[in-house]
């Protein structure tokens, strides 16, 4: 399998003198097409810093970013916005809806954004808004949305273009059990049923055993990686082995798992 | 340490908010140059000609400066809610480290002292600099030779300016940094977003919308009818209305806008943008009518006081230099004071025109009948200028005569055709003053018609065109109408029992050398050692001069003030908003929106947000010009009415430059804080 996006030797450091702090110390992986691939970290761990040099919120200091082949750090222009658009969804933490908009029109932003005809995505509109069971409420206001609806719609917008690949930094930070569960669900469903890649930053292990992969770093350091391809493994057993990894990743010692 | 701190937040606040600063610039700029109007060359030279019309002008400074120092107390507060607002985080992590309210109240206030000098210090000069500049530049526009420039520094006026300014610093200081502390610690620290205004059904927002239209088309209607000038109520209601229609239509613009949203094109990020602008008309309504209202205000204060003034001070070929007169004394001993002194020689032409009352009567009432003069009117097409003259006329039972010999003189000094009078005919004499051209034109049409008229019983024929030229070089008598007669009939009917004016022309070669302002300012020097009673061109220049320099100094002052503050609240409240949703700016630049893309999204929602107030008050502004010149001009001008739109919708557009010069300005400042949410923060 063509892995989508790759990660060679990525470094970031914040700061200076003194104030230095090395957020990612050479970290390399790669995402296949399809894969639903979960980061792990605590806080601080250079886990978001990960997610926003792919993201290309913020640029590395070295290495490189790959996404079909392509080096993202040399996007720029209408190119880059291209990358940011269509290449990648990103799912916020806090949903990052915008108030002032309904569910409809939040999810139309990117269309609005990139200049591409609504009719071209109405039908993905439709099915997505089925899908997400968000359909009630695609003509409400944020405000009149519970925080599951929220980042339904906002998994609906990172989605409605079609991206090559999905960006979630903590997609269940804000939301309470149910509603994370809710989510969870549906993207895996996505990846399952459509093929599409995600790569999702959480420090939930509830959320993280949806995923198929995942990577824990600590001190921006590739620290250890979980496989969900034991043939017959439930969710609740690999729920069990993150956990475990999580417990040790704490205890400061090296790869002991 | 709380001193360093206050000054390196006041240093951090000019250099953040040019904006800020630039407004209290602005305010000191306004207060001096008000203060220091009496100083101004043009006021000194006009004292010396209309002492009693300046000083009563100068006595309304002090009130004038009291409606500016309320008017800016509003721009300073707005400016400085800007700055104390987006600081609430700040102020918010002091009072959690256990700060003292006492003590971030100290420090805000040296913040404020210390910015509040600087501002005077920068301030002052600049004033001083831009005063002695309207100085200048008005002496030589309208100086003509006579009006020398001095410097000049008030004291008084920097103490004055200082003083306003303080004062209303420090009060919109103590209204905001109350607000401040009285606010708990968790609302400063929590940067919320904009409350969620409930909706009302759409119907009340169409409701609104029409009412509003519906009010303001009754006020322009009111206003350009000339109906709103009737009474104190009917402008009352025209301007309850106007104001009402305003405030309405802002409130359901909010519907219009919501359907552009919804049923526009969803491209360049048309949704977002008009919902934003959706936003800021609906949290910000009654803001955006008050700055329609005050650049309307602007418009209406810049567009029609300098057209005014401009036709006031229009220069009329003026005919005589000087007019001399005694009460009840023949013009010869005047004529031979003048030679005593050796003065006449300087006159190229000096002649005596002759009035007086019908003296072969003592019926009054009836003195003078002109039945056929009303029946010609009443049988003309009915118009508002018809009716006035034959309201007018209907007091004109006991006019005055004036001999033709004089008025001939007077004519032929002009370089006009002479009146010809035959067996039995008079001629119309009517004051510029009083008759426009509309009137002139109807009362042509009636003297066309010879009519025929009774003159103490005797009949007599109104003839020829009504003659206008004035009898006097300024205001030694105004005749509203009169009646030019034969000299022979002018001595029977008035039994000699008249009044003369001795009117005088400077001699050309004289005044070549020095100029017609200097020749005259001499000739006065001489005349006030004969003591005879005299009026020059002077005075009456001097007077055009008064109203050209009182009409456009204080409607343009006004006319920048209202749109210094109207532009301040609009950009002001524009950009903290667009702070306060910063997050949306950053989602848009998470979903891929290029820096271009979310600039042109902000210029947009700019234009609009100015573009709404400035088009209401535009529309607004065509009809309350009108409506001033249908309520101020005097008759006479009346007629360049569409000569005087012109200039108006010239001056407007001028303006309108200004709005722009302005919106590209907010637009550059919004842009440079969008170039801030592009480089991320780190938030792990």
């Amino acid at each position: 399998m063509e892995p989508i996006l790759e990660v060679e030797a990525l470094k970031k450091v914040y700061g200076r003198a003194a104030n230095r702090t090395t957020a990612l110390n050479g970290i390399s992986f790669q995402v296949m097409k399809g894969e639903f691939l979960g980061i792990m970290g605590s806080s601080g761990s250079g886990k978001s810093t990960l997610l926003n040099c792919i993201a290309t919120v913020i640029s590395a200091d070295s290495g490189k970013i790959l996404m079909d082949k392509t080096p993202v750090q040399n996007l720029k222009g209408a190119a880059l916005a291209e990358y940011r658009g269509k290449k990648i969804g990103y799912l916020f933490q806090n949903f990052e809806l915008l108030d002032n908009l309904t569910g409809r029109e939040n999810i139309l932003l990117p269309l609005s954004i990139h200049n591409v005809s609504e009719k071209e995505s109405g039908e993905r509109l439709s099915r997505l808004a089925s899908y997400l069971e968000i359909e009630e409420v695609l003509d409400k206001f944020p405000a009149q949305m519970s925080g599951g609806q929220k980042q339904r719609i906002a998994a609906a917008r990172a989605l409605i273009l079609n991206p090559s690949m999905v960006l979630a930094d903590e997609p269940t930070g804000a939301l309470d059990s149910k509603n994370a569960n809710t989510l969870m669900t549906k993207l895996a469903g996505m990846n399952e049923d459509e093929d599409t890649t995600i790569l999702m930053v959480t420090h939930d292990c509830s959320a993280a055993s949806f995923c198929k992969r995942i990577l824990f770093i600590r001190d921006g350091e590739l620290f250890h990686e979980l496989r969900r391809d034991v043939p017959g493994e439930s969710r609740t057993s690999f729920y069990e082995r993150i956990v475990n990894v999580v417990a040790c990743m704490g205890g400061g010692s090296a790869n002991v798992i | 340490m709380l001193f360093k701190l206050a000054v390196r937040n006041s240093k951090r606040s000019r250099k953040e908010n040019g904006l800020f600063f630039a407004s209290l610039l602005v305010s000191i700029v306004a207060f001096y140059v008000l203060l220091s109007f009496p100083r101004q060359d043009v006021m000194i030279f006009l004292k010396r000609m209309e002492s009693d019309a300046v000083n009563k002008l100068m006595g309304m400074v002090p009130i004038f400066f009291g409606m500016t120092l309320f008017l800016l107390f509003f721009l300073i507060y707005f400016a400085s809610k800007f700055q104390l607002e987006r600081r609430r985080h700040e102020f918010g992590v002091c009072l959690m480290m256990g700060m003292r309210r006492k003590k971030l109240f100290a420090m805000l206030m040296m913040e404020d002292l210390e910015s509040s000098m600087v501002s005077l210090l920068i301030g002052i000069p600049i004033a001083v600099l831009i005063s002695e500049l309207i100085s200048l530049v008005t002496a030589r526009l309208v100086g003509m030779g006579i009006v020398g420039h001095s410097f000049s520094f008030s004291a008084e006026a920097v103490l004055a300016t200082a003083a306003g300014f303080i004062a209303i610093k420090f009060a919109a200081f103590l209204i905001l940094s109350g607000k401040i502390a009285k606010s708990q610690i968790g609302s400063l620290l929590n940067d919320k977003t904009q409350e969620v205004k409930k909706q009302k059904p759409v119907l009340v927002y169409i409701s609104a919308l029409i009412l509003g239209i519906g009010c303001l088309a009754w006020a322009y209607a009111s206003a350009i009818s000339g109906g709103a000038w009737r009474s104190i109520r009917t402008m009352g209601l025209t301007v309850i209305l106007g104001l009402m229609g305003t405030f309405l239509l802002f409130y359901g613009l909010r519907v219009v806008i919501g359907f552009l949203a919804e049923h526009g094109r969803t491209r360049q990020l048309h949704i977002f943008n008009f919902r934003q602008i959706e936003e800021n008309v609906i949290h910000r309504r009654t803001l955006l009518a008050v700055a329609s209202l005050l650049m309307l205000a602007a418009l209406c204060c810049f567009g029609a006081g300098v057209s005014i003034a401009r036709v006031q001070g229009k220069a009329e070929t003026h005919v005589l230099d000087y007019t001399f007169y005694e009460y009840k004394s023949s013009t010869e001993n005047i004529r031979e004071t003048l030679e005593t002194c050796g003065l006449a020689s300087n006159f190229s032409e000096l002649f005596e025109i002759r009035i007086g009352h019908i003296r072969t009567t003592d019926d009054y009432d009836n003195a003078f009948q002109m039945d056929t003069v009303f029946e010609a009117l009443s049988a003309m097409p009915q118009s508002v200028e018809r009716d006035v003259i034959i309201n007018n006329l209907g007091y004109e039972s006991y006019p005055y005569l004036i001999s033709q010999s004089g008025y001939n003189k007077l004519l032929s000094a002009a370089g006009l055709p002479l009146v010809e009078l035959g067996e039995h005919e008079m001629a119309v004499y009517m004051d510029k003053e009083f008759t426009g051209y509309e009137r002139e034109r109807i009362m042509n049409e009636v003297l066309k018609t010879r009519p025929e008229v009774l003159l103490d019983g005797e009949q007599w024929h109104l003839t020829g065109s009504v003659q206008k030229t004035d009898i006097v070089t300024d205001r030694a008598i105004s005749l509203s109408f009169a009646l030019i007669i034969p000299d022979d009939a002018f001595l029977y009917y008035t039994k000699g029992d008249g009044e003369a004016y001795l009117n005088g022309i400077l001699d050309k070669e004289a005044v070549s050398g020095m100029g017609l302002m200097n020749a005259i300012l001499t000739m006065n020097e001489r005349l006030g050692t004969t003591g005879i009673h005299y009026e020059s061109y002077l005075q009456n220049m001097g007077r055009q001069l008064f109203y050209v320099v009182a009409s456009s100094y204080i409607t343009i002052y006004l006319a920048v003030i209202f749109l210094v503050i109207a532009n301040t609240i609009l950009g002001v409240q524009f950009l903290m908003g667009q702070q306060k949703v910063s997050r949306r700016y950053v989602t848009l630049v998470h979903l891929g929106a290029a820096y271009e893309t979310i600039c042109s999204a902000a210029k947009k929602q700019i234009n609009w947000f100015f573009g709404l107030p400035i088009a209401v008050s535009l529309v607004s502004s065509m009809f309350g010009v009108r409506s001033l010149f249908s309520g101020i001009l005097s008759s006479q001008n009346r007629g360049n009415i569409a000569e005087l739109m012109i200039v108006s919708a010239a001056m407007i557009l001028l303006l309108f430059v200004i709005e722009c010069i302005y919106i590209a300005a907010v637009k550059r400042l919004s842009s440079r804080y969008l170039l801030t949410l592009m480089m991320p923060k780190r938030e792990e």
